[in-house]
């Protein structure tokens, strides 16, 4: 039987010849089951957004209402966060939103859950980091600074609480990533162990008298944590937008708001 | 659902050999630990990332804000249409709640001059009646008036006349007239 870890594991599928770069050193290139989930989670985005604006109607249809409702949730996230400006943030962050949803939500149906992997979360979390630091640098230049002098806290204190923001800053792609791969990976790891569970009582490894209650109460453990799982799928890619959206506007509307 | 299910049976299917290898290679076990596979999947990932990001920005944000717009379009022509139909509508009303005024003035002030003039007229035929009535009366007064004046003066005659009669009688002598008077007229 397989472990809980085992779902995490790296397979090839197609292998091709080894590259080496200039820094990085050695990359072992290979199209694995994680490119075929994020591979099936673009599809199924792109494919979800093209119906879903192929033939757009003033009174929407169904599919219409549920695109549109997912895109008015990060519209009005993004318009309600980071004002006026935030029409032109918009098209990052629901592109965030839907591949982190998209990989949380498939990683219910297939075994393989893409943003359970560390390199993935931290792709997300460099690429959002990395957002707000261009923007910042490059719309207050070394007003940027200012991020990290709190205007509202007494003189004496300013230093210490500056110093505070400032590791709290770089600490963000870390939180990020860590949150959504701690996340997601605990949660399968839950479901993976009661599923185990299941599957032993069935086999009846764990005597007669056992076997039925084991069985049973983890069969229902197993239901009620995928219900919770979709739950988190959601509220884990909903909050790495937030977020999104809180960084961006610390930067973007850094002179009115300090 | 089979698909990506095969890699993971083939590989339980290995059974120790491979798992052994896996652990080797992270050191801790954990299988995300696994550094030769980052790569890969950065790589993979940032491209998708941004073909992504390039379709949104350019096809579907731009085609979904349109059909939203169309819509607050359509809604807002639809509300102003309404409330242009409910403000003449009111100004109707308006009109019509005038006109009813007007001509419920109107009637009353007919009605009022009807009965003014009725008043007026029944006032005048009275006062013509009144008049006839006091001119009759006064009439009536004069011939009344004349009637005992003639009384007054026969009763002065008869006076005389008896008077007359019974001096002649009491002294056989014929008073005249102007004597009977002048006495009577002393007595």
């Amino acid at each position: 039987m397989a472990g809980p870890l085992e779902q995490f594991e790296i397979h090839k599928l197609v292998d091709f010849p080894d590259m080496t770069l200039p820094f990085v050193g050695t990359v072992d290139l290979a199209f694995t089951n994680s490119h075929l989930a994020m591979t099936i989670v673009f599809v199924v985005i792109v494919g979800f957004l093209s119906l879903v604006t192929a033939r757009p109607e003033v009174v929407p249809g169904r599919l219409q209402t549920v695109g549109e409702g997912v895109f008015g949730l990060i519209d009005n996230m993004t318009e309600s966060m980071i004002g006026h400006e935030g029409r032109k943030y918009f098209p990052f962050v629901f592109t965030l939103f839907l591949l982190i949803l998209g990989m949380n939500l498939l990683g219910l149906m297939l075994t393989f859950t893409a943003t359970s992997q560390l390199a993935i979360t931290v792709t997300f979390a460099i690429l959002t980091f990395g957002l707000v630091m261009v923007i910042g640098v490059v719309k207050n230049g070394f007003g940027f600074l200012k991020l990290f002098w709190p205007m509202g806290a007494p003189l004496v204190m300013r230093p210490f609480v500056g110093l505070i923001e400032l590791i709290s800053f770089f600490l963000r792609p870390l939180t990020l990533s860590l949150r959504l791969f701690g996340n997601m990976m605990g949660g399968h790891v839950a479901l993976k162990v009661f599923a185990g569970f299941v599957a032993a009582a069935a086999a009846g490894s764990l005597g007669i008298w056992l076997s039925a209650p084991v069985g049973l109460v983890s069969m229902s453990m197993v239901v009620a944590l995928t219900a919770l799982e979709f739950l988190v799928a959601f509220l884990q890619a909903f909050v790495f937008a937030i977020l999104a959206c809180i960084y961006l506007n610390d930067v973007v509307n850094l002179d009115h708001a300090h | 659902m089979a698909e990506p299910h095969e890699p993971v049976a083939a590989h339980s299917a290995d059974g120790v050999q491979a798992s052994t290898a896996a652990e080797h290679d992270s050191g801790g076990g954990v299988p995300q630990f696994e550094f030769q596979h980052w790569g890969g999947q950065i790589a993979y990932l940032l491209v998708l990332f941004a073909i992504l990001y390039v379709l949104v920005s350019r096809v579907f944000a731009p085609r979904m804000r349109k059909v939203i717009d169309e819509r607050a379009g359509a809604i807002n022509g639809a509300l102003a249409a309404a409330k242009q139909v409910q403000a003449e509508a009111q100004d109707q009303a308006r009109v019509a709640q005038a006109e009813v005024a007007d001509a419920r003035a109107q009637s009353q002030r007919v009605a009022a001059e009807a009965r003014a003039k009725a008043i007026a007229e029944a006032a005048e035929r009275s006062a013509i009646a009144e008049t006839e009535v006091s001119g009759k009366i006064a009439e009536a007064e004069v011939r009344i008036a004349a009637m005992r004046d003639r009384a007054m003066a026969e009763v002065g005659t008869i006076v005389t006349e008896t008077t007359r009669a019974i001096v002649e009688k009491l002294t056989g002598q014929a008073a005249t007239a102007a004597e009977v008077k002048a006495a009577g007229g002393a007595a």
